[in-house]
């Protein structure tokens, strides 16, 4: 992408690639980068849009009205009959916990 | 006897009902068809053969087994004379974003490639209970993250059965190319941005996307999750009413499912637009895009075969007695893809947090000093460029410091679009729509690895379906003949919340007026003669 | 000189609240005695498709502690996604509401006793939040051998999450803070408030600054803290350190601590959470709650008077002493107990107060019961309490009685009756044997009636041995003098 001003920072895209906990090679940075200031280029377009103080947010397209509204949940106990279903999918399993590398930390003097 | 496969699903489960086939004969036949057009399923680290190109590749996942057993209790249910459901004996495939027990549920990426589902989608559930028989999960972009299928983790990715140098269409690629090619009757897709309606016009099939909330997300593993929807294709506007009559409703296990009862999609079906307002809109017959090279931004209008296949259209509702609104003002149109990239990649990127290597799918195989690096390696590894690229767009556009310039903003922007429909249809406005008729997409289906790699272009191919998805409108996509060098143009149909019915209604009245036209006897060359 | 320093510190916390069912999904909330990962579905685990749906419950007992907060209830607030790896976070994020919380500003008047004063008077330190909001909780992990291992049958447990500002000044404060809480959960019944069980738990915002500033300097965030002596003794520790670092010119740094209960240290956590972003959105997945007028109305029929309400009421309209009125209050079963009690009873309403806090809760202690179990109903114990007064039974005897009513379920008044403990005052009776006593006893006769009149006591105790101590002592004597003139 030729336009500068409209790209993100190798420092910011680092620490996004950081933040995403993505191990990535040169190259496939390099395209990753590319592609993003790309498109961050067609999101610019938003930036020029005049919207209205008061116009509120969309988050969901519908509007669900009291007609459409799917009620709370009562608080009533159905048990999953197959956890251990569940369980056989983790890559490491044992005395029923699931296993993963340590997380360190450091004690105060 | 009739060629199975090439029957509609009403006609399949009709005949079934009156005992004049089994399940299981129609599986059977269905598994023929299968095994000449479709050539080995997408798989991990496979090297491309020179066959590929000669079959459609459709399948990530074959269930044979399961629907044998399927068809066998319909059959069993038959023989007893119970109720066998709405589907009786109707084969079908799903899209690999949903999770069906038992199954591997792969999202067509290589971080789930060795994930078996522990529970079914809502929808597809449905399905199996209306006496469906599911074929095996099908191809598409990985997580559904393009519009061609090509991203997929599981190659050979499907080809058009029109031309098999040309895309399916995507991300419901799989879906569409089966339908289309005969391998099951109907296909459950889904569409965030047009992942339904595209890859059903790239295929000349029946696509719909139903309003947001319609149908259950339960099970649907998640891309925009604001935007996603589930949803029928099949080979005609009448199976693709049955399949949502299906898979339509309230769901418990979904609190963004609506409760608004059901209709009967098939019961006023061909009663005709006599009356019906639909309308045109010129911001639908050009689309805008930033130009690769030079970044500015470059209107341009719709090629003529596609742009004259909705006048056609048109013309042909107007001589049914429809009036036709011309020169709707939709101005916001072409702010659903800035808007698009903006807030799916948001909802995308935190989607994909889960994929972390700790509790299910991929796990790096090498050694880990703790556990972010083995979270960074399994992420690393697990996941294609597409999804990588919208995780890291959705954390930059989300982060505190960008979150108003670009989220906020688009959430906003997102209520103007909403807004042009809205005004559309409303019924005390200046149109009173009772549908918008538009292209589907701006061109027919382009060659493989013409666009694959840009994902800019590749998400521009999305223009004129995104803005229902962001609305929360209902749309169809319905075939509308086929351009000069022989690929299927569709028309795009959208209504107000919640007229499914209405839409099916509009499309199927186009399709009877077509019906003895020429292109309608058309058919993918790589079934001539079947 | 030294300067003097004062602590500024917040306390952020995690309550459990006690729901049958999970937040999103319908597993138990409650799998403290469960094996590790068995209380679980695909919809906790995070599994990919799947999604939450809210529990009515908790919106009401997280709408209750709201308004017992003062605080101000919102018709509509969001959920939000709160995006960060953590083992114990299968989703990747933690379903959480950010800047349209279900309450927002709210405090407590929080009594600090005179134990607690320095200056050993006491005074009332008031506790301001800022939000309240309702979020789900993460699993757990343990550590062994350089290998972490998940546990995700918490994950999705209901919690409420409370802020304060930073209003407490010492460690002694936050502790008092906590222990008004874990009241006012318990009083409301909205959770068991047990920091040993984590039903409730406290981060620590910890800071320090010359005593009289404002400025509000760097803060340390302290973690992992499971008992309100442990968050006491953290706090207490941080600030004696922040003390030391500053004393000797070091900067304070933004660090967040991990409490190491076991071995009384704190520990920094290597990671770099404290500069995360947690790129907060609105959660797609549920729709906005809406908390109705009608609806609310309905939560808040269930609301009762609060334990310091209460408290103060006591002490102002019914003049008991602070130190009655808290332990009264202690718990809302007691407190209405004692309300009971002295709506049946006409005499000095002390007198219930010393019963209760001298007799009736060690039984009730010992018999492992809540009051509303005991068959020593309020009316019984009135009851009791009046037969003293009337002078039907002595106070010995009505101490007596109590195991008796609480195996038997028998009113007092039955009791007295059946068991023959009512004092004899009829004059007939007593005369007899007093006649007998005298009769009996020449030379004690003798020499009272040769002055030594201090030998009263010993025929009125002649008496009493032979009616087993139930006749009515003046009357007993008035009739020994008649007899003795």
């Amino acid at each position: 992408m030729k336009n500068t001003e409209n790209s993100i920072p190798r420092d910011v895209f680092d620490h996004l690639v950081d933040l995403a906990a993505f191990a990535l090679g040169e190259d496939e940075k390099n395209y990753l980068h590319d592609q993003m200031n790309h498109q961050l280029n067609a999101i610019q377009e938003l930036e020029a849009i005049p919207l209205p103080d008061d116009l509120p947010t969309t988050t969901h397209g519908v509007e669900y009205g009291d007609d459409g509204k799917p009620a709370l949940r009562n608080d009533e106990w159905v048990a999953c009959t197959n956890t251990q279903e569940i369980l056989t999918q983790a890559p490491e399993l044992q005395d029923g916990y699931i296993v993963v590398p340590d997380i360190p930390t450091k004690e105060l003097e | 006897m009739t060629n199975l496969v090439n029957c509609s699903a009403l006609e399949l489960a009709e005949m079934v009902r009156a005992r004049q086939i089994s399940a299981e004969e129609i599986l059977d036949e269905t598994l023929t068809r299968i095994v000449e057009v479709d050539g080995r399923p997408g798989a991990l680290d496979t090297a491309p053969a020179v066959d590929d190109e000669k079959k459609v590749h459709a399948f990530i996942t074959h269930t044979e087994e399961l629907a044998r057993s399927q068809a066998q209790e319909v059959d069993a249910k038959i023989a007893k004379g119970e109720d066998a459901g709405l589907l009786a004996g109707v084969p079908f495939t799903v899209k690999d974003i949903f999770c069906v027990r038992g199954t591997p549920s792969t999202a067509a990426s290589r971080i789930l490639a060795n994930f078996t589902a522990p529970y079914t989608a809502t929808p597809v559930e449905r399905l199996i209970a209306a006496g469906g028989v599911m074929l095996g999960k099908v191809n598409l972009d990985e997580f559904t993250y393009g519009s061609s299928s090509e991203s997929s983790a599981f190659q050979p990715s499907p080809r058009n059965p029109w031309d098999l140098s040309k895309v399916p269409g995507g991300s419901s690629g799989g879906s569409a190319a089966a339908v289309a090619a005969g391998e099951g009757a109907l296909s459950l897709g889904t569409d965030t941005a047009g992942s339904i309606r595209q890859p059903a016009a790239f295929c000349g099939v029946v696509g719909m996307k139903p309003t947001y909330g319609r149908v259950s997300r339960y099970g649907l593993i998640a891309f925009g999750s604001s935007l996603d929807c589930p949803g029928p294709i099949a080979r005609n506007v009448r199976d693709a009413a049955l399949m949502l009559q299906v898979i339509a409703g309230a769901d418990r296990a979904d609190a963004t499912a609506a409760t608004q009862a059901v209709p009967d999609y098939l019961r006023e079906i061909e009663r005709g637009v006599k009356g019906m307002r639909i309308g045109l809109s010129p911001d639908y017959f050009r689309i805008t895009f930033p130009d690769p090279q030079s970044g500015e931004y470059v209107e341009q209008a719709l090629p003529a075969h596609m742009q004259e296949a909705v006048w056609k259209a048109a013309e042909l509702y107007r001589s049914m007695g429809a009036e036709i609104i011309e020169n709707v003002p939709m101005p916001n149109t072409r702010f659903g893809i800035p808007v698009y990239f903006v807030i799916s990649r948001v909802e995308a990127a935190s989607n994909l947090h889960r994929f972390d290597g700790v509790k299910y799918g991929y796990r790096t195989k090498q050694a880990v000093a703790d556990l972010n690096e083995m979270y960074r390696r399994s992420r690393g590894e697990g996941f294609g460029p597409q999804p990588k690229l919208r995780i890291l767009m959705g954390m930059y556009v989300s982060a505190a410091q960008y979150s108003e310039q670009y989220y906020q903003r688009a959430l906003k922007v997102r209520t103007l679009i909403r807004h042009d429909f809205e005004n559309a249809f409303d019924p005390q406005g200046p149109y009173r729509l009772d549908a918008l008729l538009t292209p589907t997409t701006p061109t027919t289906a382009f060659g493989m690895a013409d666009v694959y790699g840009d994902s800019v272009m590749m998400q521009y191919a999305d223009q004129l379906t995104v803005p229902a998805n962001h609305a929360g409108v209902p749309g169809i996509s319905i075939p509308a003949g086929f351009s000069s060098d022989g690929l299927p143009i569709g028309i795009q149909l959208l209504g107000p919340d919640f007229s499914e019915a209405q839409l099916l209604r509009v499309a199927r009245a186009y399709e009877m007026a077509t019906e003895k036209e020429e292109w309608r006897e058309k058919k993918p060359s790589l079934l001539e003669g079947k | 000189m030294s300067v003097e320093y004062e602590a500024v510190i917040g306390l952020e916390t995690h309550i459990q609240l006690n729901t049958t069912t999970k937040i999103f999904c319908s597993c138990k909330a409650d799998s403290w005695d469960d094996a590790p990962n068995s209380n679980i579905c695909p919809v906790c685990t995070g599994l990919p498709g799947v999604l939450p749906v809210l529990n009515r419950k908790v919106v009401e007992k997280a709408v209750l502690l709201a308004a017992a907060m003062h605080a101000e209830i919102q018709v509509l607030s969001f959920f939000d996604r709160k995006n960060y790896f953590y083992p114990d976070l299968p989703k990747g994020y933690q379903i959480s509401q950010y800047d349209h919380s279900l309450a927002r500003r709210g405090y407590l008047e929080l009594p600090i006793p005179a134990s607690a004063d320095p200056n050993g008077k006491g005074y009332v330190r008031a506790v301001h939040i800022h939000k309240l909001h309702i979020e789900e909780d993460a699993g757990k992990t343990k550590k062994e051998r350089n290998r972490r291992y998940v546990d995700f049958n918490r994950c999705g447990v209901p919690l409420v999450e409370m802020v304060t500002e930073p209003d407490l000044r010492t460690a002694e404060e936050a502790g008092q803070y906590l222990i008004r809480l874990r009241q006012l959960l318990r009083w409301l019944g909205i959770s068991e408030g047990d920091m040993e069980k984590g039903n409730l738990r406290c981060d620590a915002n910890v800071s320090i600054r010359e005593k009289g500033s404002s400025v509000l300097n760097t803060k340390t965030e302290i973690k992992n803290v499971n008992s309100i002596d442990a968050v006491k003794d953290a706090i207490q520790k941080e600030i004696e350190r922040q003390i030391r670092e500053v004393e000797k010119g070091h900067a304070i740094k933004p660090w967040t601590l991990d409490w190491d209960d076991n071995a009384g240290v704190l520990r920094m956590m290597r990671s770099k959470e404290t500069e995360a972003d947690y790129r907060y959105f609105h959660e797609p997945d549920l729709l906005p709650l809406e908390i109705s007028a009608e609806w609310q109305a309905d939560i808040l029929e269930g609301l009762p008077e609060l334990p310091l309400e209460r408290r103060a009421r006591f002490m102002r309209d019914l003049q008991i002493p602070e130190y009655d009125a808290d332990i009264l209050t202690a718990d809302h079963d007691l407190a209405d107990y004692f309300e009971r009690t002295i709506g049946l009873y006409k005499g000095d309403v002390k007198k219930i107060s010393n019963w209760l806090m001298n007799d009736v809760l060690r039984m009730r202690n010992e018999w492992g019961m809540s009051m509303s179990e005991m068959k020593l109903t309020p009316a019984y114990l009135a009851e009791l309490v009046q037969l003293v007064d009337e002078g039907k039974i002595n106070i010995t005897t009505a101490k007596n009685l109590l195991p008796k009513i609480q195996e038997s379920g028998k009113n007092p008044r039955t009791l007295v009756e059946e068991l023959g403990l009512a004092v004899v005052s009829d004059d007939a009776a007593i005369r007899a044997i007093c006649a007998k006593v005298v009769a009996q006893n020449p030379v004690e006769v003798k020499s009272y009636r040769e002055g030594k009149e201090t030998l009263i006591g010993w025929f009125v105790g002649q008496v009493m041995r032979e009616l087993r101590g139930k006749a009515d002592p003046k009357l007993t004597q008035q009739i020994l003098k008649e007899l003795l003139k």
